[in-house]
This record gives structure tokens, sequence and C-alpha cells, in this order.
């Protein structure tokens, strides 16, 4: 895996020639390869049509290059079966699917969802709802406040729960499993020995480490495409079979029934019925351009190497300025992390963003949709530096030298 | 025109604010909170004969916000309630005098936001 061939596969580093763009908000979204880009535009230049219920070539070719992905995503996270895939908008609508479709008909009133305290709102908020339509209570599986990790995640189960809901990486701390995805695995196990249901947000470890679905034993698996590479709009809700009767289909309508008629309706089998409407096709044409693309360039082995010797030069270069709090496990970050977010004493920091921003430094600055979590912390907001393949230790150097410049004029700035 | 020196300007109004102060007396008060950045501002005044004739800020937050409610709480004193309720998003950036994205522009918008508040209540009583 050789970074910087990678960095010249994503034509947005070309477009930026006079000031070269340092891009180190991948936790939010990543920047696309030229094949990713050219899959769609192939797509809609040359063979365009919708999915599912064409009898023309051109329909039956894109409905035969749209389910190739859903095979490709499968192997991609070892589904035992490709039905078990299931596009949708995104990690957010993935949870909210489940939510809406299995939560609300399967917990009832005295129940217990046991949800991470460091969640990112989209794993969070859908919760809160479900709580409130259903009458059952939300239990938040706390942090060690020393190791920003879990502890001893199983003492918060009981047999009232009926559904966990953690981030395989936080968005915020990056790993907080401190036995990394093994002691996620055995929390699901002990999850399940109780009859509650798992689902796990992997937005942020998808583009990062391998997810085996059937080694982990999840039941519903989110992510996004946006932030592996692949454009906005296709994510993938993962809906273990042997729940596929109890999920109610989330939207009514074309392409998930099997029959209509003026009474009544039945779905059509999974995936359809998960289905409804005219899919992003061409997203997820892209989505499959993407996966091509890891599977060809990336090893997640050498990527979780790259990435942590990245967050490392970030913490050793941040220790070195007055008044930064890192936020996480150093020693993890600094082994496993793609992540690092801190505080700076006395300095809000859209601030300095938004000086980094002038000198073409793009991070993520505020509370990251983790407000209770942040808000928990001696700040109102964080800087996040995210880094990934495409990242270099120039990359960090630049960012470095244009934090230590930004945080002098503002420092001047205020009575100390 | 130079980008730098409006920067200096703010990071100045920033350090030494403009009516940072409490009234001992006020005729109109408002505040609001910017959840993006959880800029805090409450800005209380003084009215006379349809003048505003004192202004006092506080507020918490980032330099942008701060600042942006220093100068214009330094400008309106002195003017009238109609001239202050005229104000736009367009003279906000000009007093700023740095280009804002979207973001930030919320940040710089706070205080006058907050200001036309406190005054139109003041206008209906």
């Amino acid at each position: 895996m050789n970074p910087l061939k990678i960095r010249n596969d994503f034509p947005i580093f070309k477009s930026h020639r006079d000031k070269p763009l340092v891009y180190l908000d991948n936790a939010a979204t990543t920047h696309k390869p030229q094949v990713v880009i050219d899959a769609i535009t192939n797509f809609y230049t040359h063979a365009y049509a919708t999915v599912h219920r064409t009898l023309y070539p051109m329909g039956e070719a894109a409905t035969t290059s749209y389910e190739a992905v859903r095979d490709k995503v499968a192997r991609f996270i070892n589904a035992k079966d490709r039905c078990e895939i299931i596009f949708t908008k995104g990690t957010t609508e993935s949870i909210n699917f489940i939510a809406q479709a299995w939560a609300l008909q399967a917990i009832k009133p005295g129940d217990q969802v046991l949800v991470g305290s460091i969640e990112h709102h989209a794993n969070l908020v859908p919760w809160q709802e479900v709580a409130r339509a259903t009458g059952a209570s939300i239990v938040y599986l706390p942090l060690n406040p020393i190791t920003y990790q879990f502890d001893n995640p199983e003492a918060y189960l009981s047999p009232k729960t009926k559904l966990v809901a953690v981030a395989h990486s936080s968005n915020v701390l990056g790993n907080v499993w401190n036995e990394g995805t093994h002691q996620l695995e055995n929390f699901i196990k002990t999850a399940h020995t109780l009859g509650a249901r798992v689902l796990v947000d992997a937005a942020q470890s998808v583009a990062h480490q391998k997810i085996d679905v059937q080694t982990l034993d999840a039941d519903f698996l989110a992510f996004s495409g946006h932030k592996m590479f692949a454009p906005t709009g296709v994510g993938v809700l993962y809906i273990k079979k042997e729940l596929h009767d109890t999920v109610q289909p989330y939207q009514v309508g074309g392409s998930m029934i099997w029959e209509v008629t003026y009474q009544g309706a039945s779905w059509a089998k999974a995936p359809q019925k998960f289905e409804a409407g005219t899919p992003p096709i061409a997203a997820v044409i892209g989505l499959g351009a993407a996966i091509d693309y890891i599977d060809g360039h990336i090893t997640f082995d050498q990527l979780r190497i790259h990435e942590a010797a990245l967050c490392k030069q970030l913490i050793d270069g941040l220790l070195a300025i007055d008044g930064v709090t890192i936020i996480g496990n150093l020693a993890s970050l600094a082994t496993a992390g793609h992540l690092v977010c801190f505080a700076i004493k006395d300095i809000h920091t859209h601030d300095l963003a938004s000086l980094l921003a002038q000198d073409g430094i793009a991070v993520r600055a505020g509370h990251h949709c983790a407000q209770p979590f942040v808000s928990s912390l001696d700040t109102s907001s964080l800087i996040r530096v995210s880094v990934t393949a495409y990242n270099t230790p120039q990359d960090i150097e630049l960012f470095l030298q244009a934090c230590t410049h930004a945080l002098n004029l503002l420092k001047s700035a205020l009575i100390l | 025109m130079n980008d730098k020196l409006y920067q200096e300007e703010l990071l100045e109004h920033y350090k030494y604010p403009k009516h940072r102060k409490k009234l001992a007396t006020h005729d109109f008060k408002a505040g609001d909170y910017n959840p993006s950045c959880g800029d805090r501002i409450a800005i209380e005044g003084t009215v006379n004969d349809n003048v505003i004739t004192d202004l006092g800020f506080e507020g918490s937050g980032c330099v942008i916000s701060q600042a942006a409610t220093s100068m214009l709480t330094e400008m309106c004193v002195g003017n009238t309630i109609e001239a202050v309720m005229a104000l736009t998003k367009d003279d906000i950036s000009t007093l700023i005098g740095i280009p804002l994205g979207p973001t930030r522009l919320k940040c710089a918008l706070l205080c006058l936001q907050v200001l036309q508040e406190g005054l139109a209540v003041y206008q209906q009583r």
C-alpha cells in the first residue's frame, strides 16, 4: 500500500495545485478516487436505466450491475447471504430504519435499550424517540473516564435489555473497545444469551478495518458509502436473515410488493421487501467501484499501521503545544487510531478551524454530533483531525505548523 | 482590502471589547444561543426619545461572535431604533470586514438578531 500512489488516484488533490489541499476530515467524509467518479459517469453516459422491472437490455444490464454490488458488499463484510444486504441512503437512514421498522414493534413498556454514551447523534436520537414512543427506557453504557474505553459493558445488560446500540468505533474517540473488536464480539455474545438484539454502527470502522458480520454476530449493522470513497446518498443496512420476517418494511410502495389488490398488499422477500422505490442506482454502482478500489489498493493491516503512524505524529506534535488536551486513549490511537480529537484551553475551536481553513487545511470543529458526550468533557467543542490512506506525514506537518501559527495569533488576543 | 488588518481589528475587539458591561438599569434585554458554535449573547440597553443611549452585553463563544457584538454595540449607541432595526446581514458583513462563510456568518449575526429581538419587544410595549 503506497499512500503517495493512492493520493494520485484522487483527482481532488490535483485540482488544488496552487495551495495544496490538506484534507484531514476523513471521519466526516472521504474524497473519491477517479475510478469511482468514472464508474458513475460511465453509467450515466453509456448504461443508464432503472433496475428490477425492465425488459430491455440496458435495464437488464443495470439490474445486473446493481445486484452485483450487493454481492460485493456481502463479500466485503462477509455476510452469509446476499439478501442480508439492504441499500439505504446512509448510516442515519439504516439506523432509523431499524428504529422504525423493528424497534417500535419489538420494544415494549419497561424494556431497556442499552446505548453507548459516546454514540453519534444518529445512533442516539432514534433510540430516545423509540423509548419515548414505546415506554421503554434508555441505559447509557459509560466509558472509563481515564482510558476512554468500555471496561465491563456486560454489567449493564439485564433481562430487560431488548436492544444494544453501539458504535464499532467512535467518531470522537476512535477505538472504545479495550481489546478491539474481540471485546465487542464477546459483549454481543453475552447480549444474545440474555435475549437482546444488537445493532452495530460501523460508520467509523468500515473504511479502516475488516468487518466480518458473521464473527461479530451483530443482528443489524449500518454504514455509509461516502466515508469509504463511495458517493453520498448510499449506505448499507445489514439485517441478519433470521430477522427478515420480524423486521417490517421501512417504506412501502413500488418494488417491494409481492402482490397488490384494492384490499391490501403482500411483501416481496428480502432484500426487495426493504427497498421501496427506485434506489440510488448510480450511487450503488459507485459503491461497488469503491469496494473494488479498496480491494485492489488497500490492505487493512497496512492501512492501520499507516494511519496509526500519522496519529502518533499528530499526538507528539500536539502534546508539544501549550494548552492542548487530547481526548482519547493515546496508546490506542497511536497503535490503531484513525483520528485525534483535542481541545485547547481558552480557544474556541471554530476560531482555530477558520484560521486553519485559510491555510487550506480541512479539519472538523465542534461537538461532532456527539453533544452529550462532548458536553460532559470540560469543553463545548473539539477539533478532530482524521486520516485515511491518502494522507501523508507532510499533511500532518503542515497541519501542526498552521496550528501553532494560528494559536499564537489567537492567544495574542486573549487576556490571560 | 487587507483581510489581515481586519482580522487584527476583530482580535482587538475580542481582547478589549466595547460595551461588555452590566447596565445599572435597562429598557430592554434579550439573549440567544447559536447551537452550532455554542455562542451565547445577551444584550441590554437604554432608550431615550427613540434613541439608543447605552448598550451592555455579556456572552461567551468564538472570537467572531464576541468581537461582532462589541463592534455592533459600539456602532448602535446614539442611533435611532429604526436605524438599528433596518440593519441587515450585509451591514454586519461590512462591519466585520473579512469574508465569512455561511457557518461563521451565523456567529457574526447572532448579536444583530439578539439586539433586534430586544428592540422589537421594546417597540411593542
